[in-house]
């Protein structure tokens, strides 16, 4: 685990030194490298041997996948900022480049490690390098508001997050992963118990987002600069459903009824947010309100604490991951040519950027769950699953995933079909750069479903 | 000021500290307070103007008044135990009023009506002394005699300053007010788990003393003291003025850095000893000044050209350095991975 640690401290020293011409390209290929090297992470997934492992950095096959995936998308933001950021002075650049880097080392280890205090302090420090990439670096007046309602929904949670675990603590002595996961405690329902379930999983609730807790998210998504996105979109709501993932495999109460809130949040949430997608005009807002309705997905399975629910949550994560991810890159794209992101500014990209079009295209289908990609995978276990829990489940997760193909449907139309705009003179063509942001989105998806194993889970036999 | 005069004030403002933090007797306590409080009336009052004038009243005020009902809760005590020593002081009434006397003296709701007025009068400097040299004694004495205090008189007054620091910050945009009620709110975290162990308050209060130092070394040699002239700080040093986020975030209690170590510390002892929803409580409060050291941060730091907000241009001096700046930034930001040691130290 060190190899990848190390060398990814390393990154800063390298980011202030090296010559400025250089700076963009050697850490685009000091951050591949590692992400490289962190691909071996994958490989007790396959075999039975934990080879990578001590007393305080374990990964199984749940963080595997999330850490690989922060691994590989540190480069992949590196390369998307390079535009926006070519106007600023040199030490603003690296100094973008060290947060973003700080940032990929904390998620690494927030994935990795064996303790819960730890892994909460590794929660909370995410916050302020994400903090410092939305409000330093984002575009309009409002990212202070934005960082403002990010930094405080999430405290607000974790707070009482530190204090369920200190009690958790008082109460057993360890909070390490590998010992609780061994136990999981028969919780009787009185009010204590309920309240401290409360208290643990509001936090990652609030980060997932919960549809009744998501304001956060919209406003910080659109804020954001586009690293700030995509790390926002792939990993940090993932860090809600990997920290859901934790505590409920060590929870088990004796009567369902704490969780039915949070189901009833989430379930009820997948349809109120994809229709509020239906809805909008900016096109960033609209790719920030998806991932709420498919978390919303995952955390309706991850409360019912089956193996087909986990291996669905996991797998929807990853997918939706790097599917969000391109969205945001491709939204991208189309604010750096017109400086606007609304949806209906731009039409008939088909024409104009026909292989940005075929991005489009990728992006949108494995948005909307089409067979055979890892989303439909992720998807249709998690829906399978809930209908295990309950029958009128269907309903609910049946019509989300028509109203997410209906919005998805819309925002493709909207951007690449239609009547060309009379009011654009000048489009520049796709550089170069950013077709290879959207290969090395879509390639991992791909590969991924040829092998989708890789992302089952540990609960895969 | 005359070499004569600033080498008697210098002596008497260390002296005084050191005599009560190291006797046992009550009455020597009391006068190493009062010697204290003699000592720095003056400085308070070194620019001659009518608000540093002022603030020195008022602190003379409250300070004397304080003095005096510890004298008095001394005398009560030693009516009713028959001697003098520190540790022995088992009365009940003499304990609270002397929780009374001591809160005053340190500045803890419901008394703290005298620090902001006190440390926005005076120079920044005074303003350092007076956060962190002066609570030494006050907070020594109340450690000394923590087993016979009431703990859920602490607890209130504690949740009280939490409330009153974090609700009185949010209206400021002078920079040394912000500073009182920061010292408010984190006196009262000290204050919190005063009973259930001392070795906490110890280390919330180092933690505490390295942060405000930082930070008011920091607006020293930015030469600011207001929110708007903080705005342009960034030219006289910008570094200082990215380590100052990270400063005032320390301050705020914001994981991984030093200034969440006393806190996560302080909320495991409130949970193993059954104070749970106090603990919940305190965390939030904490948030209320999380609110106003962000603002500062985003008016310095975080709002950078060409995402300028209205400014003047200040005048530039010569940046006077301090050479110690840079070892306090970095213990004021790095210290959580080794918290182990100082739960040893301590």
């Amino acid at each position: 685990m060190l190899k990848i640690i190390i060398p990814t401290i390393m990154l800063i020293p390298t980011t202030t030194m090296c010559k400025p011409t250089q700076l963009w390209y050697t850490t685009l290929i000091h951050s591949m490298l590692i992400s490289l090297l962190s691909l071996q992470l994958f490989y007790p997934s396959l075999q039975p041997i934990m080879n990578f492992s001590n007393h305080n950095l374990q990964q199984n096959q749940t963080s595997t996948p999330l850490i690989i995936l922060s691994c590989w998308l540190t480069p992949l933001m590196i390369l998307a900022s390079q535009n926006h950021l070519s106007t600023e002075p040199l030490s603003r650049k690296r100094t973008f480049i060290i947060t973003t880097i700080i940032l990929q080392m904390l998620l690494i280890m927030t994935f990795s490690t064996t303790d819960l205090i730890m892994f909460f302090v590794l929660f909370e420090a995410t916050l302020i390098p994400t903090l410092m990439m939305i409000t330093r670096w984002g575009n309009q007046m409002e990212r202070l508001n934005a960082g403002t309602y990010f930094l405080f929904y999430t405290l607000m949670g974790s707070l009482p997050l530190l204090v369920a675990l200190l009690s958790l603590y008082s109460n057993t002595n360890s909070l390490s992963i590998l010992t609780m996961q061994l136990s999981p405690t028969m919780l009787k329902n009185t009010w204590t118990n309920s309240m401290w379930l409360l208290a643990a999983l509001t936090a990652f609730m609030i980060k997932m987002p919960l549809y009744g807790l998501h304001l956060w998210l919209p406003k910080a998504h659109v804020e954001a600069p586009i690293a700030g996105s995509m790390i926002l979109a792939a990993i940090l709501l993932k860090l809600g459903g990997y920290g859901i993932i934790r505590i409920m495999s060590t929870t088990n109460f004796l009567s369902k009824t704490p969780y039915y809130p949070f189901m009833i949040l989430a379930l009820w949430g997948i349809i109120m947010t994809s229709l509020i997608c239906l809805r909008q005009t900016d096109l960033k807002s609209l790719i920030a309100y998806s991932p709420v309705s498919h978390m919303g997905l995952v955390t309706a399975a991850t409360l019912t604490q089956t193996e087909w629910a986990y291996t669905g949550a996991i797998t929807l994560m990853i997918a939706h991951g790097l599917t969000s991810s391109l969205l945001f890159c491709l939204a991208n794209t189309k604010l750096r040519r017109i400086h606007s992101r609304t949806l209906l500014l731009t039409q008939n990209m088909q024409l104009l950027l026909p292989l940005m079009g075929t991005w489009w295209l990728l992006a949108s289908l494995t948005n909307m769950a089409l067979p055979p990609t890892i989303n439909l995978m992720g998807e249709l276990t998690i829906i399978t699953s809930l209908f295990n829990w309950s029958n009128t489940t269907i309903i609910i997760t049946g019509l989300g995933t028509l109203i997410t193909a209906t919005y998805t449907l819309h925002m493709f139309s909207s951007t690449q079909w239609g009547e060309l705009p009379q009011h654009i003179k000048i489009m520049t063509p796709s550089h170069t750069r950013e077709h290879l942001i959207m290969t090395l989105h879509i390639l991992p998806m791909m590969l991924l479903m040829m092998k989708p194993e890789l992302i089952w889970g540990p609960l895969y036999c | 000021m005359n070499p004569h005069a600033n080498m008697i004030i210098m002596s008497s403002l260390i002296l005084g500290p050191m005599i009560t933090i190291t006797s046992n007797h009550w009455i020597m306590a009391w006068v190493g307070l009062e010697i204290n409080m003699l000592a720095i009336i003056p400085l308070i009052a070194k620019q001659h103007h009518p608000r540093a004038i002022e603030a020195s009243i008022k602190y003379f005020l409250t300070q004397a008044a304080a003095s005096s009902l510890l004298l008095f809760s001394i005398i009560n005590n030693v009516w009713n135990t028959g001697q003098f020593d520190i540790t022995q002081s088992t009365n009940t009434m003499s304990s609270t009023m002397m929780t009374a006397a001591l809160t005053m003296k340190l500045g803890l709701a419901p008394f703290h009506y005298w620090l902001p007025e006190t440390l926005q009068g005076t120079t920044t400097m005074m303003t350092l002394i007076l956060t962190t040299w002066q609570k030494l004694a006050p907070l020594t004495l109340l450690m000394m005699i923590n087993q016979s205090l009431n703990t859920s008189l602490l607890v209130t007054l504690s949740l009280l300053s939490m409330m009153i620091g974090g609700w009185g910050g949010l209206n400021q945009t002078q920079l040394r007010k912000i500073m009182a009620f920061s010292s408010i709110a984190h006196l009262g975290w000290m204050t919190m788990i005063l009973t259930l162990s001392t070795k906490l308050t110890l280390l919330t209060f180092y933690t505490y003393i390295t942060l405000t130092t930082t930070m008011l070394l920091t607006i020293k040699l930015l030469e600011t003291n207001k929110m708007s002239t903080a705005m342009t700080s960034w030219t006289k040093s910008p570094m200082l003025n990215a380590m100052m986020m990270l400063n005032l975030m320390s301050l705020a209690g914001l994981p991984p850095l030093t200034g969440f170590m006393p806190k996560w510390l302080i909320l495991q002892e409130l949970t193993k000893n059954h104070m749970t929803i106090i603990a919940t409580t305190s965390a939030i409060l904490s948030l209320l000044s999380l609110f106003f050291y962000i603002r500062i941060a985003y008016y310095s730091t975080i709002t950078l050209p060409p995402n300028m907000t209205n400014y003047s241009q200040q005048w530039r001096h010569k940046n006077q350095q301090k050479p110690y700046l840079p070892l306090m930034i970095i213990t004021s930001s790095m210290l959580t991975p080794i918290m182990p040691t100082f739960m040893m130290i301590m």
